[in-house]
């Protein structure tokens, strides 16, 4: 392999390195210079979590061959503040609350600084399009926003300093602005995510992923990958010495695919090398022969007869039925003045969190093998991990990393066992890093559903039956369906005190990506329907959809579908509220209305559509034609 | 992943050529990367190697801006930051710091060129109907018995279809020159799913001239880009607008023609809503940038997300 000699200034230190050609800025400043602060999170420019300063000016640090900022000087996270006192950026960034996972902080305290150099009296559009190539999935902005209002503020002396301090304690933190503890270590880059961590005599993995929706592997021959120069170990199924099939709730899932594989993104083999190009090589000189199975893309296609059949214990490809029953539904239907039927689909959706899943296995010294990874169920792990690598659970131990970023999609176990097995097999510390692709295609997503709603009411606006027939598509593995459909059963017919209820929660195996925990758990897509049906019985009985709701709340003491009795219920204090910030105004045909005729736009606490030339507005103005010092210094031409 | 054994950055037209010609198709062409890196990934090119990649953007003869009496001339290394920052594309080429605040976004302008752009030859590239508009004419340099060889192509023969241009194996361009279009009017309209970071959905660019009474289009350009294959002009109306007087009436007139160009195979009838409202719209707006307003109902009508 060639290497070339790089020179850089980074944070004011001068390095000269050799390295591959071929590593980007942001390689050379986290692998050869060990400054993790700025992250990987997307590699192809779209997320900004690698954003750095290269002669002063702000760019994607995963778009840049570092031969391209040969003798340049760089500025990461780690070089805004100075002797360990940050800067007032990051201070208003810890103050507000501006971080929360935290992954995409040190790229958004960068663009921030640049946005605040660039004009220091930025306003808020401004400041929005100067953030515009930083993407964050927690915060939703407006505290980061806030942040850098504040820290503007400060510098400019509109505030005093002790804005940025900490609000003293009036007796009680309800109501307070408190600050989190993990902030300092969020803004300044120091916190290490899994991606972060290297061990001495570190390997790196990856994994061969299955091209095909469903097939048999009539022949998997690891041999020349496995005889390559610098690589280490390569993982199959065999490699498996304990019980090769786990899940939350279901035990159907092998760590790599065993004899076939499911769904297009499944694992099939683990090459351990030297570093991850060595690795990728490796993976494809893995011989794979599939035997193409028939393979089904749709859940209700899925439960026909003759469908293809994905597991053996499920024919059927059923995995959970969850039903409720309360009542006598079909009479309510028929007391009923009124029955509106609709069907609702939702749609697979990716979390998206900033950081990639990622990983660090290793033995310790007693034979201990430990994995720390962004689990959102380490425990959980950990027991299934001791079944699969055959040890008594004292030996096995997980460790969490910070997680940049999981709304669910890190609780299902995906590669912490290829990983555990890497260490025990090599005896050598062990790190996986996915890329954003392999995330895509690789991890659990959101269920998709049908619902077949059906719902009976009364001229007054009461319900009387509701019934709610959902079909779920869970993809390859059951992983976390099962609760996902208990809680769309529990909680699909909303806060609503109805006499007869009939709920079927059904989640079925098909050829697609597995489906799994994701924010709210099943609750979301049960009760969109819920509240998008009730705006059309609303529109039936021509009555104002917040009557409809209010009419049906339960009420403080109410007993829930499934037999809970609540004690005080906040829905219609919560449903008042709603309707007094969003000027609800009774009768409006709110749902016909759309843009600037809409009667509750525009008003306070609304926000604006985001607007673009922020700063196109000063250069028109004639007095100031050319743009700041800065802007001219970046341009080369 | 990108890799390969060389990253060469010669630092002249003839050290460019005799890299070009000692790697041959073993090379690869890059200015800013902000295309060619993205591409080697996976889902699209998946892993790629080059034995060497060529960076252009430090060859001098492919830098700068300059007036050229009537002609703008921009190197082909000009970044899209220029749009905003260069003084005479800001006054010479006045829908380029419209394009610009639409384009990517404040980092990835700062090494993205407009070359690359052109090059890159993306139906929804926005650079492109922009330069369109200003009758672009790019030169391109090629290399032969040790002699650089110029050749001249207009920009709306160049793009032949998606990722493909007339651009021969071991030819570069060198720049783009333009037509001044100081005193115009000048707007960019664009959509895509959100603000930055973002492939048209659909793009406009618009620049409009007025006679001496400040009463009748004298010269309008109007190019797109994300309704077909190729970004275009639209010449109809262009014709329908020339010496006709500025009413909303006649404005919508000429933003109706438009409707037809949309060639898409996807979200077809979205496209030419959006497409026939952008064009009324940019031309108010490059109307407003004169100082006249045109007060037309649907002009100010929301323009949906994609
Ligand atoms: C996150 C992101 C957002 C983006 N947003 C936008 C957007 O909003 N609008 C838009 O239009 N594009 C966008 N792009 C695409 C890209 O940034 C632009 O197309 C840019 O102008 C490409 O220029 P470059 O110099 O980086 O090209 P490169 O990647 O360096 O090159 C692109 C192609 O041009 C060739 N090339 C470059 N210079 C020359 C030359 N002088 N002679 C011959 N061939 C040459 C290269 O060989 C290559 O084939 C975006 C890209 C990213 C990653």
């Amino acid at each position: 392999m060639p290497d070339i000699e790089i020179r850089l200034t980074v944070n004011g230190r001068k390095f000269a390195r050799r390295c591959a050609p071929h590593l980007r800025l942001l390689d050379f400043v986290r692998e050869e210079l060990h400054l993790t602060g700025n992250k990987e999170g997307c590699g192809a420019g779209e997320c900004g979590t690698c954003s750095m300063f290269v002669n002063g000016v702000l760019h994607k640090s995963c778009l840049l061959p570092v031969a391209k900022a040969q003798d340049a000087e760089i500025v990461t996270v780690e070089g805004l503040a100075r002797e360990d006192e940050l800067t007032i950026l990051q201070r208003a960034f810890h103050k507000a609350g501006a971080s929360q996972c935290g992954y995409c902080i040190p790229g958004m305290v960068m663009a921030a600084t640049a946005t605040l150099r660039r004009n220091p009296h930025a306003d808020l559009e401004e400041i929005k399009e100067g953030l515009g190539g930083n993407i964050c999935r927690c915060t939703g902005y407006q505290k980061i926003f806030a942040a850098v209002e504040l820290a503007r503020d400060v510098m400019n002396g509109a505030l005093p300093a002790t804005a940025l301090e900490e609000e003293t304690y009036r007796g009680s933190y309800i109501g307070a602005s408190v600050r989190r503890l993990d902030a300092p270590s969020k803004v300044s880059g120091a916190l290490r995510y899994a991606a972060d961590m290297t061990m001495p005599n570190m390997l790196h993995m990856q994994v061969l992923r299955s091209p095909m929706p469903h097939a048999r592997i009539a022949a998997l021959d690891v041999s020349e990958a496995a005889t390559m120069a610098g690589v280490e170990t390569v993982l199959t199924c065999n490699d498996v010495p304990g019980v090769d099939n786990y899940g939350v709730f279901i035990d159907d899932q092998p760590v790599m695919a065993r004899g076939v594989v499911r769904y297009v993104g499944e694992g099939i083999a683990a090459v351990v090398a030297e570093n991850p190009l060595i690795a990728r090589a490796a993976l494809a000189k893995i011989k794979v022969r599939f035997e193409e199975l028939p393979a089904v893309f749709d859940a209700e296609e899925a439960m026909q007869p003759g469908a293809p059949q994905l597991h053996d214990a499920y024919p059927g490809n059923v995995c959970k039925h969850t039903k409720i029953r309360k009542g006598d539904v079909e009479r309510g239907f028929a007391e009923s003045d009124l029955i509106v039927e609709e069907t609702y689909e939702t749609q697979a959706i990716e979390h998206a969190y900033l950081e990639p899943e990622a990983g660090l296995a290793y033995l310790d010294a007693d034979g201990t093998v430990t994995v720390q990874a962004p689990d959102q169920n380490i425990t959980h792990h950990r027991h299934m991990l001791a079944r699969i690598l055959n040890r008594p659970i004292n030996t096995v131990r997980l460790i969490m990393s910070p997680v940049g970023g999981g709304f669910g999609g890190k609780e299902d176990m995906l590669y912490q066992g290829m990983l555990a097995l890497a260490a025990i097999k090599t005896r050598r510390p062990v790190r996986y890093v996915f890329t954003r692709e392999e995330s895509f295609i690789a991890s659990a997503k959101r269920h998709p559903f049908r619902i077949r709603y059906r719902m009976g009411l009364r001229k007054d606006g009461r319900i009387l039956a509701t019934s709610m027939y959902m079909i779920a598509d869970g993809g390859a593995y059951a992983m976390s369906g099962p609760g996902v459909m208990n809680k769309a059963a529990i909680l699909g017919a909303g806060p609503y005190a109805i006499p007869n209820v009939r709920m079927d929660a059904i989640c079925v195996y098909t050829n697609n990506t597995p489906a799994g925990a994701m924010r709210s758990f099943g609750a979301f897509q049960s009760e969109f329907s819920t509240e998008a049906h009730l705006d059309l019985c609303a529109e039936k009985l021509g009555m104002d959809p917040i009557e409809l709701r209010r009419v049906n709340a339960m009420r403080d003491g109410a007993i829930t579908h499934t037999q809970a009795q609540l004690g005080s219920v906040s829905l219609l204090r919560t449903i008042e509220a709603a309707a007094q910030a969003a000027r609800w105004a009774p009768g409006e045909p709110h749902r016909q209305t759309r843009g600037e005729q809409r009667p509750d736009l525009g008003g306070n606490d609304t926000r604006k559509p985001c607007t673009l030339g922020a700063r196109l507005a000063r250069i028109t103005t004639p007095a100031n034609t050319v743009g700041s010092a800065s802007e001219r210094k970046a341009v080369q031409t | 992943m990108l890799t390969y054994d060389q990253y060469l950055t010669p630092r002249s037209l003839a050290e460019a050529f005799e890299a070009i010609g000692r790697f041959g198709a073993a090379a690869r062409v890059v200015a800013g990367a902000t295309d060619v890196l993205p591409w080697a990934r996976e889902g699209r090119a998946g892993d790629v190697h080059y034995a060497a990649v060529i960076d252009v953007s430090r060859i001098p003869e492919l830098c700068g801006v300059e007036l050229r009496g009537e002609r703008v001339r921009l190197g082909a290394n000009t970044t899209i930051a220029a749009f905003l920052a260069n003084p005479v594309l800001v006054e010479h080429a006045p829908v380029l710091k419209h394009c610009a605040v639409w384009f990517a976004d404040d980092q990835i302008r700062e090494q993205a060129t407009l070359a690359g752009n052109l090059v890159n030859a993306s139906p929804a590239a926005d650079a492109t109907p922009a330069m369109l508009a200003m009758n672009s004419v790019l030169t391109l340099y090629s290399s032969a018995n040790g002699q650089v060889r110029t050749r001249s192509v207009p920009l709306d023969e160049f793009v032949l279809g998606p990722g493909q241009t007339r651009l021969q194996p071991g030819e570069l361009v060198g720049s783009i020159e333009c037509d001044s279009m100081a005193g115009y009017g000048a707007a960019f309209e664009k959509v895509g799913h959100r603000r930055s970071l973002v492939i048209s959905t659909v793009c406009v660019a618009a620049l409009v001239r007025l006679d001496f009474a400040q009463r009748d289009f004298d010269d309008v350009r109007i190019a797109v880009a994300a309704v077909g294959p190729v970004p275009t002009r639209l010449t109809e109306c262009e014709a329908f607008l020339q010496g006709k007087p500025v009413q909303p009436d006649v404005i919508r007139g000429a933003a109706e023609l438009a409707a037809d160009r949309v060639q898409s195979r996807t979200r077809r009838e979205y496209r030419r809503e959006v497409l026939v409202n952008f064009v009324e719209r940019s031309i108010t707006d490059a109307l407003a940038e004169l100082g006249i307003s045109v007060s037309s109902a649907s002009a100010t009508k929301e323009v949906q997300h994609a």
